[in-house]
């Protein structure tokens, strides 16, 4: 549809969409700015007549959060540095070298993406704890150093690299780990950067593994942190801190997508089609 | 060369594949073992007791296994039914019909995705809120009834699926839509010139040739949905009366607060074995030959 009544159909179809996916953001972030007094209306009051900002000092007063920032931040900072670097390393063999076995093995390695980690919580609990790792950074990172999505994704990129730059590299004397770093690495920056974000992502929002292995609360995440947060103030008056700690923990999230979009949804899509 | 190339493939593979026998294959085989085996969570590995298929069948005799069991495939089940259409009809809508809106929106309905879901289930849970809640609310002026939401047995599961959908359905929108760009575009055109409504064009090329997208969305939203945790965790604890005891929530608790490892790894090995069938039965349909082009 053409013209201006097409703008006015597109305009409330937007708008029919947009409201529900906004509405929550928006609940969030004025219950934020609301006194204790309008939170404890009902039916509830949709605006703060004079927003403050007093909840979030809050937070930071009743949760550790700055330090669950510096928490998440090594933790998911070092499973992604972890992550790419098994990735990469294994996406090249599995797209560039040929062995018998090869293409069973990478089947092999792509079930074990299936797997959640509840299925085997027990086992993978009692042998981080067996290494003395419970209640540390590292008990959190060391199980997820490797996943069969980042080989997946890095090998569907390098096998895009044409043979023949390899091939010539190899005659030049090269070796493979300097081809790897050298040549292949350098072509594949988008990939890179969106398996770095996926893997950032997914595990600075996770919650299940760091609530198992992280105890104390000057160790907890992000998330963690904003567990703990609900459960100090679940009376309905303090619900702006609640609403406050929230929006804090989302916000690297929603701005790392905002900037780095187009390489999201790029490598959301290739899993998709070439999945 | 040849023989140099193998063992960079050697050493270039160790660390991921190590790292994925060590942390996911031994602990599968090792949930399968310790299934068989009485051994509390506070004892040293090593000190359990064969117990044969003892844990299997006391879970076939639990009441709150079961329930745990059907409320997982139901959550699974609701929320495919709703995710499918809802994935499908949006990524058509930002394809094709929104123009130059299309990637406001597609941002706008993909955001919820990059939020932890502890945030998510929070906003919700207060939006929930039978009284200081907005939904009642808003129910209220249009006419219908207030809910309980997440505390009535009838709404809990399907509030619980909302938030979901909430969360997730831009993820899935994003794939259909990297579906639909792989439909040549002259397939359309020449429907279009043999006189093809939308409707007709819809049914006989767009959905056909997404058949592989839509299988893969099935299989991704299964896995997701099987393992749902943090809302019920954060939210509902498994209540009103079980009516969102979730398998993944009920392993936590045997294990974590019970202390029944062998319990656990059993529930553990139930839930692995439900996802393999569910995945095999999809693929199994992706793969048939009557399937056509794509």
């Amino acid at each position: 549809m053409r013209g201006p009544s097409g703008m006015v159909v597109r305009g409330v179809v937007f708008a029919f969409v947009a409201a529900p996916m906004l509405f929550p953001l928006f609940w969030m972030l004025a219950s934020s700015l609301k006194t204790p007094q309008e939170l404890q209306a009902s039916p509830p009051v949709w605006l703060p007549a004079a927003p403050n900002l007093d909840a979030f000092a809050r937070v930071f007063e009743v949760a550790p959060f700055a330090r669950a920032f510096l928490n998440s931040f090594t933790v998911a900072g070092g499973t992604t540095l972890g992550i790419l670097l098994t990735s990469i390393m294994a996406g090249y063999v599995f797209a560039k070298h040929r062995f018998v076995g090869r293409d069973v093995l990478f089947h092999v390695v792509l079930a074990t993406m299936f797997l959640p980690p509840i299925v085997m919580l027990v086992p993978l609990f009692r042998i981080v704890e067996a290494l003395g790792l419970v209640d540390t950074y590292a008990g959190v990172i060391l199980p997820f150093l490797a996943n069969a999505f980042g080989i997946f994704l890095m090998r569907q990129f390098m096998a895009g690299i044409p043979d023949e730059l390899i091939e010539s590299a190899r005659i030049d004397g090269a070796s493979e780990w300097t081809i790897l770093w050298r040549i292949v690495v350098p072509l594949l920056g988008p990939a890179v950067a969106a398996l770095a974000i996926f893997a950032f992502v997914f595990h600075w929002n996770s919650f299940l593994w760091p609530l198992t292995i992280l105890q104390s609360p000057e160790m907890h995440t992000v998330v963690l942190a904003l567990n703990r947060l609900v459960s100090y103030t679940s009376a309905i008056r303090f619900q702006n801190v609640v609403m406050a700690g929230t929006a804090i923990a989302i916000v690297p999230n929603v701005i790392l997508f905002l900037l780095m979009q187009r390489t999201f949804i790029a490598g959301i899509s290739s899993t998709g089609v070439k999945g | 060369m040849r023989r140099s190339e193998r063992v960079w493939s050697a050493i270039l593979l160790s660390p991921g594949l190590g790292m994925l026998l060590l942390f996911v294959v031994a602990p599968i085989v090792l949930t399968a073992w310790i299934s068989f085996h009485e051994w509390s969570m506070f004892t040293p590995m090593g000190d359990w007791t064969f117990v044969g298929i003892d844990n299997y069948r006391e879970l076939s005799n639990s009441r709150t296994f079961r329930i745990a069991l059907r409320n997982t495939l139901l959550y699974a089940g609701i929320s495919l039914v709703a995710i499918v259409p809802l994935a499908l009809g949006l990524g058509m809508l930002l394809f094709g019909g929104m123009g130059r809106a299309s990637t406001a929106l597609r941002t706008i309905v993909f955001v919820p995705y990059m939020i932890p879901t502890i945030a998510v289930a929070i906003i919700w849970g207060y939006l929930y809120s039978p009284l200081y809640g907005p939904l009642n609310q808003l129910l209220g002026f249009v006419g219908l009834p207030r809910q309980a939401w997440l505390g009535a047995v009838d709404t809990a599961m399907l509030s619980l699926v909302i938030l979901n959908v909430w969360q997730t359905i831009g993820y899935y929108t994003v794939l259909v839509i990297a579906g639909l760009t792989q439909i040549p575009f002259v397939y359309y055109e020449a429907a279009k010139i043999d006189g093809a409504s939308g409707f007709q064009r819809t049914w006989h090329i767009t959905l056909p040739l997404l058949r592989r997208t839509l299988l893969f969305v099935v299989v991704i939203a299964v896995i997701n949905t099987v393992q749902v945790f943090e809302p019920v965790y954060v939210l509902t604890q498994g209540g009103p009366a079980n009516a969102t005891n979730v398998l993944s929530f009920q392993i936590y608790r045997t294990a974590f607060e019970f202390g029944l490892a062998g319990q656990a790894s059993a529930m553990a090995f139930v839930l692995f074995l439900v996802l393999v069938a569910a995945v095999l039965v999809v693929m199994r349909l992706l793969r048939d030959p009557a399937g056509g082009v794509v």
